[in-house]
This record gives structure tokens, C-alpha cells and sequence, in this order.
């Protein structure tokens, strides 16, 4: 029956866990479910437990699991069929099998099924390689498939469709022994040729694809393996050349009845779960993880999980999701590397800056030693602001500044401060401004030069920011400059020394105004205090109170900036307010439909009434 | 709308209202502190005009609060559609206290205040004068007798409190002397050293 021949038993007292081979994965379980042997029920596998994995069926019996438990390769199911069950009938799967199986030449009469010893599996999972006739050996608890390239030389195994099951195993090693009591109907003379099948020979040693009219490898002069054209080699240990479908033993067996009945199997699930188990189990059968890639040439032994992973990597959903999960991997790895070069550039960067600094204090230091004794009149001629000639130079403006310190010593002059100048006006070329350095007079003078170098580049950035526009943010003004300036950006306090220089600058001047608030920005003269105050009130006075948001309207700023401005103008006394909550409001709400908001929003503002008011109402004539 | 030109509005009681009670401004409590002090002074000067006028003598938050009262035609203007809010008026109070141009009717609230278009030495004054031109020096008085007199006098309707702090003014001078009778406090006046 179909039990005997193709499953083996295992001992269900076992985890199922412990039973997978390493590469295996199990995928789902069922429990509640009876197994069908052909199209009868099988008397002692009614209640257990069913498992698929990548490779194999588990069946676990709950009354007798040591015995009654057992494994079927999923290699050997040709085809599936699913029943969705009716009334009392519960849902089944077919599963309809192929292949000789394991206990094909054992007979049986018991029910029991066949123990799987040494001798059902004569090869044990062992092969020989092709080119050094090493006898390969798969390392325990892997899957047969899983080794396929020879320990020794790293050739691959030589099928093109390696697996456990296919029949040649027992053809060559099995058949003389089993054949007493089933004669196989194969032998090899009467095997059909098969070199029409194949177009093209595989080099034993550099794999390269040879016409199969040739007996040396075109590429390396191996010489080729005769078998494909001589055909009574074929029964010999050349896995390749046999016949690896095993549709030709579908028409071998003796009765057809038996046959068909031996070569399907029922899983009836008593207890639903079948729908899953099924898209898991056609899954596992599409994915075929029990095959390996024999096209793929390692040069190193295939580990387990590579193979897997190769395996897996074919075909289905699986596969894509694969190659997603590494190619998302990949981009990670390289992220990663080039964030890393980006930290060290930094860590470099923070090295640099800090050398810099300490060149510069030793130059300064040498430059100052250099000049022992300078005379109390000369440092103060070299401090005048009248700037020498070399000071124009804007390139290398410390090397005026040191020039100028220097210049007391003309004996000093020519040597050090040659190498001193270069040095720091690289530093400076490359960026690298000094700010924790002690800040000594020349330094001063560099800087109040880069300053005013700063303002004037500032001056252009606001001509094209402020074009349409009197006022803006002092955080705007310095983003924008940032991004205008793209490299070298500047820190904010950099930013702040400079803005004191702008009007110098600019035409008209730009001024710096904080608000109570804290907000700061960079203004035209038309948004002074003053300016705007004057304004403010002669548009109160001729088109009467306004709030906030009218006010920012007629001066196209924003409400924000706008109230900002009246409340300056507040506290200067030039306008005061007026709440909505002093306005009537009737019992029937009219008062609301003067469309006030509420809060700051609803306050109006008048020019200052108060100011300079002299009493106009009742004035009592007598004295009492 | 162009801003009107505030103009002085004569009430239904024949009090002159001063151009600046049209200014809805004028209702806010300013937060600059110069304009509200400008602010606080008109509204004083105002408060204290009308009380004068109207012979009111008690100014309290309440009045404000609810439409009804005899301060209406101050604290509120229904031209302009505009009222006292009560915080305002609570914070000129104080201010009016500050000043001793009021005083709080009892010390422990601020909801209330008497409010002296006279001071207590005036009211002072004005009592003795009226005691002596009514030739009633050297007699026993009620209290009564004084606040409501059989003939309109300068002190008809005096609140008590502030008849009490004039005669307490006038004690210390030697002009006049409290006497407790049978339905509760008397006062005589003398002629005093003038």
C-alpha cells in the first residue's frame, strides 16, 4: 500500500522539532486528523497529529505515537487534490504519489509499516564524487540534499536532479538483493536511450557546457565522461545520464489496481484546519526545498543554509520576498559603511580643526618669543588702524597681522613668520576658522576684516531676500543665507557679530529691532519704531480703529509681526485699545454681529485719545 | 468708517458727558500704564462730576455688572455701544481709594465704596456751617435729624458712615460731641473757636 511503500515510521514520543533535518523549517500543523492509505481508511492512523515542513509530511498518532507515527517526503507527491467535504464527510486532501518510494521492494502483508533501517536506505545519504572518488557523506541531520559538493575537491554533485528518491539509487545498489522478491522491471538493457534528452555535457572539472559530440572538455581537456553516448555505461555510477523522471516507473508496476490504489494517500481533517494546511502544503511542494541548485558552481563547500537559501530562492512568493529581504539588507550594509565614513570624516575633521588650533598657538607663541624685548613705542604704531599696504590682500590676512607683529624684529621677519604666514593662511583657506584660540591683536584684526567681508555678502543676500518686503525675521535672514552660502555655514552667533555692520553696507541701511517678545529682525528705515508708529496712527485717524489683522493686511506682514509692532507701539503710548469685552452685548446678541473676535483678536486700536485730553464734560458753576 | 469726532452729550438727567466718554477706548482697561493712568483720571474725574451732579454717594462693582442702575449714564453708553467692564471699574475704585477721593463703604471688600466728591473735612464743613445756619447749635440732633431734615439741606440722603466720619472730623476740633440717647446716637454741635 501506499503507506508502506513510501513513508517510514518515526517515533512520535520525539518532538517533532527534534526530527527536522537542520535545514528543514516546519511550516504548519493540524491536529484531528485521520490518514486514507489508497482509498481505504487506515485502521491505525485515525487521530493525530499532521505536519508539514519544507521537506516532509509528519503524521503523529495520538493513541500510539512510538509506532503508529510516520514521515512522508514531500519529494514524492506528484500531485494534490482537495476535497472541501460534504455533510458528514469531512474535508480531505489527496495527495497522489510518485516514485518507487523507499519500501518498494519490500512486501509487506502486514499493516505495519516498514521500518526504515540501513537497509531501505542503502545509500545513507552517501555519494561519490565524480573527480577524486571521495566517498561524500551527509553530515548528520541535514537534509540528503544538502551536500552537494564533494568534501574534498569542491566539485559538484553530478545530477542535474539530485534527490534521495530518485530511483537509480536503488537500481544500482538495491536491486540486487530485492530483486528476488519484486524483479524490477527496469534493467539496464532494457532502459530507453536517453542521449536525445540530453544536448549538452557538463565538464566533470570546470563544469563548462561541452557539445555532446565531444570527448574532451573544449575549455581544460578533461577528458569528458563517455557515458551520454555509450549507453551500457549508463547503469555504472553516472547519476546524470539516467533517467531521473520518475514518470517512467509510473507504468512499471504489476497491476494497475494496486497501483493506483498504492500511489495515493488521504489526509482527512476531522477538525477543519484543512484550508491553511493546504495553501501551506501546495506552497512547500512549489518551493521544492528538498531540491538544490546543481547550476550554481561554489568553489567552497555549500553550507546547509546557503543551499536552502539558494533553494528557496527560485521560485514563489518565498523567493521574491527573498530577494527583497536581501537586497534591503545589501542597502542597509552600505548605508551603514557610508555613514561610518562620514563619522570618521568627522572624528578627522575635529583632529584637523584641533591641530590647526594648536599650530596656530605654538606659531604665535614662537612669534612672540622671536620678538623678546619689542620697544613700548613700535606696538602701539603697529596697532594704529591705518591699514599697510599687504593688509588689501584678503586672501591671507594674518599675514599682514603677523607681519605687523613682528615688524619689531627685522632679524626674526624673514624666517619664521615666512612659514608662519603659509601655514595659517592655508588653515584659513581651508575653512578652518580658529575660535577657541586666545584671541590676540592680529587675530582682532582678522576678524573685524572678515566681519565686514561677512556684512557685505550678507548686504547682497538681503537685497534679493527683502526685495518686496521691509521687514523679516532675523532665523529667516539667517537660513537663507546659510543656503545661499551653501558650504562654510555659519553659526548663529557668527551671524549676530556681523548684523551690527550691516548698515554700512546696505542702501537703504537695515537695522536690527527686537520685539518685547524676543523676536528680532533685520528692518528698513520705513519699519522704525517711529516710522511705523506715524504711519500706524495716520491710518487710524483717517479710516478709523483697525484690528490687528487689518493693520498686518495694509502693511502686508504677518499678524504675528504685526502684533509685535502695535504693541510696541502700545507701550509707546502711541495707540490704545479697545476690548470687545466692554461692548454691550443684548440679549438677543446683537452686539456679536459686529464681527469681533474674541481675545487679542477682537481688540481694536485707536490712536491715543487720552493723550493731551482736556475736560470737555460737565463743569460746576458754584461752589456749594 | 472714518474716526468720528468725539463730541460732549448732554443726558436725560442734564449732565454733560465729556467727548472722551465716546471713545470706545475710553471702556478698556489700557495696559500701558501711562494711558491707563490718563484713562484712570478721566474716569474719576467723571465718577466723581456725576456723583456731585447726582448726589450719589455709594459707587459699587455690581453697578456695573447690571444695567439698571443710577450710575448707568456713565458706565455705559449705548451710543457707542460700549460699558464699564466690571474688572475696569474694580480697578478705578482701587484707585479712587488710593487717592482718598473714596473710600471702601467697609474695609474688609473692594465691591463697594462711598464716594467723596467731598472729602470728610469738607462734608465736615458744610455740616457745622449747616448746623449753625439753621440755628440748631448747642442741640441735641439724631442722626435722623440731619440725614433727612424737615427742609432740604446740603446733607439730605448722607449716608450715615460718612455723616459719622464728618462729626468724628468736627469732635476732634472740639465743634461737636456725640451723645448716646434713647433711640441710639445723638450729636451736638457748638459753636467752637473759630
Amino acid at each position: 500500500m501506499a503507506l508502506q511503500r513510501y513513508a517510514s515510521v518515526v517515533d512520535g514520543t520525539i518532538p517533532i522539532q527534534a526530527l527536522l533535518y537542520t535545514d528543514e523549517q516546519l511550516l504548519a500543523s493540524q491536529e484531528g486528523v485521520g490518514i486514507y492509505d489508497g482509498l481505504q481508511k487506515s485502521p491505525s492512523h485515525q487521530a493525530g497529529i499532521i505536519h508539514t515542513t519544507s521537506h516532509r509530511l509528519f503524521y503523529v498518532d495520538n493513541k500510539d505515537p512510538e509506532y503508529a507515527s510516520f514521515t512522508l517526503d514531500l519529494a514524492y507527491v506528484s500531485q494534490t487534490e482537495y476535497y472541501a467535504g460534504l455533510f458528514t464527510s469531512s474535508p480531505k486532501i489527496t495527495l497522489y504519489l510518485t516514485g518507487r518510494g523507499l519500501n518498494a521492494t519490500v512486501t509487506s502483508t502486514s499493516g505495519a509499516l516498514a521500518i526504515p533501517g540501513p537497509a531501505s536506505d542503502p545509500n545513507g545519504g552517501t555519494w561519490e564524487c565524480e573527480v577524486c572518488g571521495n566517498k561524500n557523506r551527509n553530515p548528520p541531520g541535514h537534509s540528503p540534499s544538502s551536500t552537494q559538493v564533494c568534501e574534498l575537491c569542491g566539485v559538484p554533485r553530478p545530477t542535474t536532479s539530485t534527490s534521495r528518491i530518485s530511483p537509480s539509487h536503488h537500481l544500482s545498489s538495491s536491486l540486487p538483493s530485492s530483486s528476488i522478491h519484486q524483479p524490477n522491471p527496469i534493467t539496464p538493457s532494457t532502459s530507453p536511450p536517453t542521449t536525445g534528452r540530453q544536448s549538452s555535457t557538463a565538464c566533470p572539472a570546470c563544469t563548462f557546457l561541452n557539445h555532446p559530440s565531444l570527448r574532451e572538455c573544449e575549455i581544460c581537456g578533461t577528458k569528458l565522461h563517455p557515458t551520454l553516448s555509450v549507453p551500457e555505461q549508463r547503469t555504472k555510477s553516472a547519476p546524470a545520464t539516467r533517467p531521473t523522471s520518475p514518470d517512467l516507473d509510473d507504468d512499471d508496476d504489476d497491476d494497475p489496481v494496486i497501483g493506483s490504489e498504492r500511489k495515493l494517500m488521504k489526509v482527512s481533517f476531522r477538525k477543519g484546519g484543512d484550508k491553511p494546511f493546504y495553501t501551506v502544503l501546495k506552497r512547500s511542494l512549489k518551493s521544492k526545498a528538498w531540491e538544490v541548485p546543481t547550476q550554481i558552481y561554489k568553489p567552497s563547500t555549500i553550507s546547509s543554509q546557503e543551499s536552502e537559501t539558494n533553494a528557496t530562492n527560485r521560485s514563489g512568493i518565498s523567493g521574491i520576498l527573498r530577494t527583497v529581504e536581501t537586497s534591503a539588507q545589501g542597502r542597509d550594509d552600505d548605508l551603514k559603511n557610508a555613514l561610518q565614513d562620514l563619522e570618521a570624516l568627522m572624528i578627522k575633521a575635529r583632529d584637523m580643526v584641533r591641530l590647526a588650533g594648536e599650530l596656530n598657538e605654538k606659531l604665535t607663541s614662537a612669534a612672540s618669543s622671536s620678538t623678546p624685548t619689542p620697544t613700548p613705542t613700535p606696538p602701539t604704531s603697529s596697532h594704529s588702524p591705518s591699514p599697510s599696504p599687504s593688509l588689501s590682500n584678503p586672501t591671507t590676512p594674518s599675514s599682514s597681522s603677523v607681519a605687523l607683529s613682528t615688524s619689531t624684529n627685522p632679524s626674526s621677519l624673514h624666517e619664521l613668520p615666512e612659514e608662519a604666514t603659509f601655514i595659517r593662511s592655508s588653515l584659513s583657506q581651508l575653512g578652518l576658522q580658529m575660535t577657541n584660540v586666545p584671541v590676540t591683536n592680529d587675530m582682532i584684526k582678522d576678524e573685524d576684516k572678515w566681519i565686514s567681508e561677512l556684512a557685505k555678502e550678507l548686504s547682497t543676500v538681503l537685497k534679493g531676500m527683502m526685495r518686496d518686503r521691509g521687514i523679516v525675521a532675523l532665523d529667516e535672514v539667517w537660513g537663507g543665507w546659510n543656503r545661499a552660502r551653501g558650504v562654510a555655514l555659519l553659526p548663529p552667533s557668527t551671524f549676530l557679530q556681523v548684523i551690527p555692520h550691516l548698515p554700512h553696507h546696505t542702501s537703504p541701511p537695515i537695522h536690527k529691532r527686537t520685539f518685547k517678545s524676543g523676536l528680532t529682525v533685520l528692518h528698513t528705515p520705513p519699519y522704525t519704531p517711529n516710522a511705523f508708529s506715524s504711519r500706524l496712527i495716520s491710518h487710524l485717524i483717517t479710516e478709523g480703529p483697525k484690528t490687528t489683522m487689518e493693520v498686518a493686511i495694509i502693511e502686508g506682514i504677518t499678524v504675528a509681526l504685526a502684533k509685535e509692532m502695535i504693541d510696541d507701539a502700545e507701550v509707546r503710548g502711541d495707540v490704545v485699545r479697545s476690548d470687545v469685552e466692554a461692548v454691550m452685548i443684548d440679549d438677543d446678541g446683537r452686539g456679536l454681529g459686529l464681527g469681533l473676535g474674541v481675545g487679542e483678536a477682537g481688540v481694536r486700536w485707536w490712536p491715543n485719545l487720552f493723550a493731551g485730553y482736556i475736560w470737555d464734560g460737565h463743569v460746576f458753576s458754584e461752589e456749594l | 468708517m472714518a474716526l468720528t469726532t468725539l463730541t460732549t452729550h448732554k443726558t436725560p438727567s442734564g449732565f454733560l458727558l465729556p467727548s472722551i466718554h465716546s471713545a470706545p477706548p475710553f471702556f478698556t482697561q489700557q495696559p500701558n500704564p501711562v494711558s491707563q493712568s490718563a484713562v484712570t483720571d478721566h474716569w474719576i474725574n467723571l465718577i466723581l462730576a456725576y456723583a456731585r451732579y447726582r448726589r450719589l454717594f455709594i459707587l459699587r462693582v455690581e453697578d456695573a455688572e447690571t444695567a439698571g442702575s443710577e450710575w448707568d449714564e456713565i458706565l455705559r453708553n449705548e451710543r457707542i455701544r460700549h460699558r464699564m467692564p466690571p474688572s475696569h471699574l474694580s480697578t478705578i475704585l482701587a484707585a479712587m481709594v488710593q487717592r482718598n477721593v473714596a473710600a471702601y463703604e467697609s474695609p474688609k471688600q473692594t465691591r463697594s465704596a462711598l464716594v467723596y466728591w467731598r472729602l470728610p473735612e469738607e462734608w465736615a464743613d458744610v455740616l457745622h456751617r449747616w448746623a449753625a445756619d439753621t440755628g440748631q447749635l448747642n442741640t441735641i440732633l439724631t442722626f435722623y435729624d440731619i440725614t433727612d431734615p424737615p427742609l432740604e439741606s446740603p446733607l439730605s440722603g448722607i449716608p450715615v458712615l460718612l455723616l459719622k466720619k464728618a462729626i468724628s472730623i468736627l469732635s476732634k476740633s472740639g465743634k461737636a460731641q456725640t451723645i448716646s440717647i434713647a433711640d441710639g446716637e445723638g450729636v451736638r454741635f457748638f459753636a467752637g473757636g473759630r
